[in-house]
């Protein structure tokens, strides 16, 4: 066997090594959704759609030669993509084994999320991340700056530069990387951008918002109809499903959800802390946070994160419906109501938070911070600060991408619920006690 | 219904078991934690009861905390150490103790609960990773210089010029000690050393802005005189011992079980 040769079966079995550890982890969390109890029907096709992607290592499920386009931030506007014809798929990762290979790659305090990516873009093996014809990276703090030029050097990549306050000026500025933006995107899949496919890339994003603020809508609803782990998957999965068939699976589900709500039926009858999930991204497989509240006895009720119902909450609004109204609204509505902690003044952050405690009865904050992720660790004192006002206890988790820190995290999430649960009358015990 | 509550403590080393009724500690147990650690949860509620002429009728509830909590099935329920060491001070904290921080030193955990002016649990750190300023430590540490545990502290009050450990972990720091041994160093100088390392690596752990209130010393470690001491001089501050420290999350455990019954 000559050197090249050998080399190339050494590399074989590297790449064989990393795909089974990478398909085992993921394979093992949609296990863990699917056994925990009360997952709502219909709710298949988004397990089905991140089982393809990490388990079965495979692009996203489209006709042959749809482009598709990566994203690595919710302020890089969908509807621009698909007015392209082509797809979005979010890159944001939260694969262990990717994290471990991006070690070596990206410095140690690099947060985990951007060492995931490097470490998928090195081994060459996600098709996800190979198929795809263009990627935008929005600039939106250190890291991925530097992760836009590490991409760079492997595949096309547009950096958009996003704004640190939101004054008209950033914005017009943000308008003009948007066009930058639709000729990289002709550019990469040979179509034009037009009106009509505009309008159409909006009418698609639509159809799902629509959906998404009913089944937050029913989510709400307390007694809670559906936990939090698996509205985590739910949103997780679109970063891999076109948006219209992301909708018309959720609309399913929010059938089942509304025929629950009808029965009387909830997810369990026990008085569970209903607890607000915020922080850095949590993205699939990474969901060791929710699946440890909700295994310990609380109950996601709401999420403010950008994998989670943040990434589509706020629609577009058009004042003007020319080419330029459009694109004008695409801007606005990535920057203005958004509380991305990448933004120097971030009140508007607050106030979302405080309007998902009252709409959803909160009792409890969870603050998740990946480690390194700076901006978000910022946030955290005047965040306990504002709800320690209100009374609502804020708990910070440090985790990274790994499962060596589990045991820790579950005892200060199962004190955190029994911090909440103590507050609560407790359940008394009647039976006479006859011996031990 | 019964007045009285048991709290079970089932440690990494021993099962402590406390009897709380009418507010106030009635009597204590401990052993150590054994194979079947249900079994002698069982046989160790009975003594007490026996002791305490009680019955079982006389128990309303009975709540688990600990490692082993979860295999305690004589138990009506159970609950993190966290809370139930932050229970536990409201009986345990000497009078004039404001709630503050609890640094509870444990056989092979030390965790250090801030509790807000009521007393309820507002964070934590723990060091459960390594056995580094934790019992373990102390007793492997002991073994090298030839004495027990429990002469540990006394002997380390008698240092005239302590020494520096530098190591964090207990592998590091026992050849520390050992070439210490070595080189003709007075072991009372050694164990202060040990002391003053201990405790500069648990102070690390504290947190800068938590600094409302007092402290107090739980678990087996509050019951070493010469690591309280070195808490005191690092730290520059009062630094309260509670009573019963070893039982600490067994009678808090009982006090919330007192809640349920």
């Amino acid at each position: 066997m000559n050197i090249q040769t050998s080399q190339m079966l050494r590399q074989e079995r590297q790449n064989k090594r990393f795909t089974d550890k990478q398909t085992q982890t993921a394979a093992k969390y949609l296990r863990r959704l699917i056994e925990l109890p009360g997952e709502p029907e219909g709710i298949e096709p988004f397990y089905y759609a991140l089982g393809r992607i990490y388990v079965k290592m495979q692009g996203l499920d489209l006709p042959q030669g749809t482009k598709t386009v990566g994203t690595y931030c919710v302020m890089a506007p969908q509807e621009l993509i698909y007015a392209a014809g082509a797809v979005p798929v979010k890159l944001c990762s939260g694969n262990y084994t990717a994290f471990s290979i991006g070690e070596d790659i990206a410095p140690r305090d690099a947060c985990p999320l951007v060492k995931a990516v490097a470490g998928f873009k090195q081994t060459g093996l996600m098709p996800v991340y190979e198929d795809c014809s263009l990627m935008v990276v929005p600039v939106t703090c250190d890291c991925k700056k530097k992760v836009a030029g590490m991409l760079g050097e492997m595949c096309d990549v547009m950096t958009m530069h996003v704004p640190a306050t939101r004054g008209d000026d950033e914005i017009d500025e943000f308008v003009s990387q948007l066009y930058t933006f639709a000729e990289r995107l002709e550019q990469a899949t040979g179509n034009r951008i037009t009106y009509k496919t505009l309008a159409d890339g909006f009418a698609k994003v639509g159809y799902a918002q629509r959906e998404l603020s009913e089944f937050i809508r029913l989510k709400k609803q307390n007694p809670y109809l559906i936990r939090g782990s698996h509205t985590m998957a739910i949103m997780n999965a679109a970063a891999y499903m076109p948006a219209d068939r992301w909708a018309a699976a959720l609309n399913r589900v929010n059938v089942s959800l509304r025929r629950r709500a009808a029965a009387g039926q909830t997810v369990t009858t026990k008085k569970l802390p209903r607890i607000l999930l915020t922080g850095s991204p949590i993205v699939f497989p990474n969901l060791k946070i929710p699946l440890l509240i909700e295994e310990m006895g609380g109950i996601v009720a709401a999420d403010e994160t950008c994998m989670g119902e943040r990434g589509m909450y706020d629609p577009p609004v058009i004042t003007d419906d020319s080419f330029d109204g459009m694109i004008r609204a695409l801007a606005n509505r990535s920057l203005r109501p958004c509380p991305c902690p990448t933004f120097a003044d971030n009140s508007q952050r607050l106030y979302r938070l405080k309007q998902l405690i009252a709409d959803n009865h909160i009792q409890g904050v969870i603050y998740h911070v990946l480690r390194g992720c700076l901006v978000y660790d910022f946030e955290y004192k005047r965040i306990e600060e504002e709800l320690g006002k209100l009374g609502i206890p804020v708990i910070r988790l440090e985790s990274d991408y790994n499962e060596e820190d589990v045991e820790q995290l579950r005892i200060r999430i199962e004190a955190f619920i029994e911090l909440i649960k103590l507050r609560q009358a407790p359940e008394k015990r009647t039976e006479v006690r006859t011996a031990f | 219904m019964g007045n009285y509550y048991i709290g079970l403590d089932g440690g990494s080393t021993y099962l402590k078991v406390a009897l709380v009724g009418y507010g106030k500690v009635v009597d204590t147990l401990v052993r150590n934690t054994g194979i079947d650690n249900d079994g002698t949860a069982r046989k160790l509620a009975a003594e007490l009861c026996a002791r305490n002429n009680l019955t079982p009728q006389d128990i309303g509830y009975i709540m688990a905390t600990g490692y082993s909590r979860k295999v305690l099935e004589v138990a009506d329920d159970d609950i993190s150490e966290i809370t139930a060491h932050a229970y536990g001070v409201r009986l345990t904290a000497p009078q004039g103790y404001r709630p503050g921080m609890i640094i509870d030193i444990g056989g092979q955990d030390s965790k250090i609960i801030y509790l807000d002016e009521n007393g309820a649990v507002r964070n934590f750190s723990m060091n459960d990773k390594c056995a580094a300023g934790t019992g373990k430590f102390m007793e492997v540490i002991a073994q090298i210089l030839e004495t027990t545990i429990d002469k540990v502290g006394p002997l380390s009050l008698e240092a005239t010029n302590p020494c520096d450990i530098n190591s964090t972990c207990v592998v590091f720091a026992q050849s520390e000690v050992i070439s210490l041994v070595a080189r003709k160093y007075d072991r009372r100088d050694i164990l202060a050393g040990m002391h003053l390392s201990m405790v500069r690596r648990m102070i690390k752990m504290m947190k800068k802005s938590e600094k409302g209130g007092d402290i107090l010393m739980t678990g087996g470690g509050a019951l070493n005189v010469g690591l309280h001491r070195a808490f005191e001089q690092e730290l520059m501050r009062d630094v309260f011992v509670a009573d019963f420290p070893q039982f600490n999350g067994a009678i808090g455990a009982a006090l919330i079980a007192s809640e349920r019954g």
